[in-house]
């Protein structure tokens, strides 16, 4: 699989704070890489970076083989945005939007009622956008970060403070665009829809990348894998952990068996966040 | 009524206002920019007259002493200099003596007197200065003169076509409206980007050049529209359409450039206000002083839109064709052009 992504030692600072420190990384054409950190590590400065809005101070960024600062508008050509903020021509419709994007990509014979369709605002498409909750103006920035087919989908807190409905459209948007073989770069500090979604995650701190991986060998490396059991004692209930993977793990399972009364009894495994904690030694917000 | 509450409250007010880095800047340049304009303008009352005069015979102590009250005669070595002086507006009015004014005034004969009126001065003022120059002959010779005098307009002579208020207003208008077109593209390219639709804009293929071209042809062929409209409603294109037409372009072009500048230094519909009603107190002073004549001089030429309020007060108003007004064109593209490259200097810094 060839490499849609390729960032080598990308470098950004605004003044003398250094917002993105020497990063480097790959996305294979197809996949889904999520892009996490919590407010103010960089995720949005390397978006820009990649997507040739900002230049980068030091390094490089090829996307589908072409340099970003050398071939901008070449590059843009096959990407699609959803930026964090919505920035939507308010006072146009929904199909307006759409079509004005759709012509300034070139594209020919466009169906803004299939997209808007496929992103669930069929019937709304002729109404204004600042009659829309929130939820719709972001399935409806999804839709127009689409209207070019793009090879490359950039994905800005797609689903941020949204309804389920709605994040559940974008999800599911977001899925089918990878089955087309849409290479994703999904940023977010959203540690369970990265998980759902990504094929790899990379986790960024202070500009800097500090673990990538897919989030199953992430947790193999940093989480503990454990069971937790609900025991009735004493009129009441208390819980007990037994950690896996050690040598002494079926001997303790055994006697929880032997000697409490097990209520209930859950598998438990670290999740992104836990690890990103553990590795930064801080959360997500 | 609580006054301590009320004062509490107003100094919040002030200082909100002032920290409104926008309304404290517009606050301070707006008394600069009004007390520069105060300062530029006369501060005395000209009570001196300056005249040309062609006069071989005439004598120095007579000269000092109309100077000493008020009246400078300003002598030429030539009749024929005297009169491109007055054609070039240099002087009003030029009064030239024949070279045997006093024989033939010592033969109680009528000497010869050319009196050489430039175009724009109104009827009125011609009749005072007729005074003037019987007053003058009278000091000369103590007593009132037998003359022959001859009166001759330089220029295109506009005796009875005086000009209505309406007509007089017409550049005004048309530079309102190009102003107020000004607001508008300011106002929208304004609002572009901090909506971030220009981000969302410029990362599609669309170049900046691309939407450069796209908001200025916009805003020039929306202003240029609205103004030509104005015309062709009043009648502004039946003489020398196609002046008309080029200087409006140029004018839409020249606003155009401005709007850009003002977008660039303007976060909001309200700054953009601030911002442009500054630009329109200034572009406003040309169209003011073809309303009211006499109320600025020649300084008024450093304003842009005098080239434009100009053109069309000359060509609507008087027929002036390309030879009168191609100097003023010429102006008019020179500041244009500044303004655009300017305005696309000063906005493309925005967009990074």
């Amino acid at each position: 699989m060839t490499d849609a992504i390729v960032a080598e030692g990308l470098t950004y600072s605004y003044g003398q704070l250094l917002a993105v420190d020497s990063i480097s990384f790959n996305v294979a054409e197809g996949e889904i890489l999520g892009f996490l950190g919590p407010n103010g590590a960089g995720k949005s400065t390397t978006v820009k970076m990649l997507t040739g809005q900002l230049q980068p101070k030091a390094g490089q960024a090829t996307l589908l083989g072409l340099d970003v600062v050398k071939k901008p508008k070449k590059v843009q050509e096959h990407i699609g945005v959803c930026f964090e903020l919505t920035n939507l021509y308010e006072q146009m419709s929904a199909a307006e939007n759409l079509k004005l994007f759709a012509r300034l990509f070139g594209v020919k014979n466009f169906d803004a009622d299939a997209l808007l369709k496929r992103v669930g605002l069929d019937g709304r498409g002729g109404d204004r956008v600042e009659t829309y909750s929130k939820g719709m103006k972001q399935r409806l920035m999804v839709a127009r970060s689409l209207v070019n087919t793009p090879r490359i989908l950039f994905l800005d807190e797609p689903t941020e403070g949204l309804d389920p409905t709605s994040s559940a459209a974008i999800r599911r948007v977001i899925l089918e665009e990878r089955e087309r073989g849409a290479t994703i770069f999904l940023t977010t500090h959203d540690m369970v829809e990265a998980d759902k979604l990504s094929d790899r995650v990379a986790f960024i701190d202070k500009g800097k990348i500090v673990a990538l991986d897919t989030p199953h060998a992430l947790k193999q490396r940093y989480g503990k894998r454990m069971i937790k059991a609900e025991i009735a004692k004493n009129g009441g209930l208390e819980y007990r952990e037994i950690v896996l993977d050690r040598d002494e793990t079926a001997a303790d399972v055994a006697a929880l068996f032997s000697d409490e009364k097990v209520i209930t009894l859950h598998s438990e495994e670290a999740t992104l966040e836990d690890i990103f904690m553990q590795i930064t030694g801080r959360g997500l917000v | 009524m609580n006054w301590q509450m009320i004062s509490a409250l107003i100094v919040k007010d002030l200082n909100l206002y002032f920290k409104n880095q926008f309304f404290a800047l517009v606050t301070v340049l707006g008394i600069v920019a009004y007390a520069a304009i105060y300062f530029i303008m006369p501060t005395t009352v000209d009570e001196t007259l300056a005249i040309g005069i062609f006069a071989p015979g005439l004598t120095n102590p007579l000269v000092e002493e109309l100077a000493a009250e008020g009246l400078i005669l300003n002598q030429f070595d030539s009749e024929a200099a005297l009169k491109t002086a007055v054609l070039e507006k240099e002087y009003p009015v030029g009064v030239a003596v024949a070279p045997d004014f006093m024989q033939k005034l010592a033969a109680d004969e009528k000497p010869a007197v050319n009196i050489y009126v430039a175009n724009d001065v109104p009827p009125e003022f011609q009749e005072m200065y007729a005074l003037l120059f019987r007053e003058l002959g009278f000091m000369m010779a103590g007593r009132p003169l037998a003359i022959q005098a001859t009166e001759e307009v330089l220029g295109v002579d506009r005796a009875g076509s005086q000009i209505p208020p309406r007509n007089r207003m017409l550049p005004l208008f048309a530079m309102f409206i190009l102003m107020v077109e000004t607001l508008g593209l300011a106002s929208l390219i304004s609002m572009e980007i901090e909506g971030g639709t220009l981000e969302a804009l410029l990362i599609t293929p669309l170049k900046v050049e691309g939407l450069f071209i796209a908001k200025g042809l916009f805003g020039t062929a929306l202003a240029f529209v609205q103004v030509a409209a104005l015309m062709a409603i009043v009648g502004g294109f039946s003489r020398e359409p196609l002046i008309i037409v080029t200087a409006l372009l140029l004018g839409s072009l020249l606003v155009t450039g401005l709007g850009f500048m003002v977008a660039s230094v303007a976060k909001d519909m309200m700054s953009v206000m601030g911002w442009g009603i500054l630009a329109i107190v200034t572009l406003a002073l040309p169209p003011l002083n073809v309303l009211l004549p006499g109320l600025v001089t020649n300084w008024i030429k450093i304003i842009p839109s005098y080239y434009l309020v100009d053109t069309v007060h000359q060509v609507v108003n008087f027929g002036a064709g390309w030879g009168d007004v191609g100097s003023n064109l010429l102006a008019l593209l020179a500041f244009a052009l500044a303004f655009l490259a300017l305005g696309v200097v000063a906005l493309r810094r925005k967009f990074r």
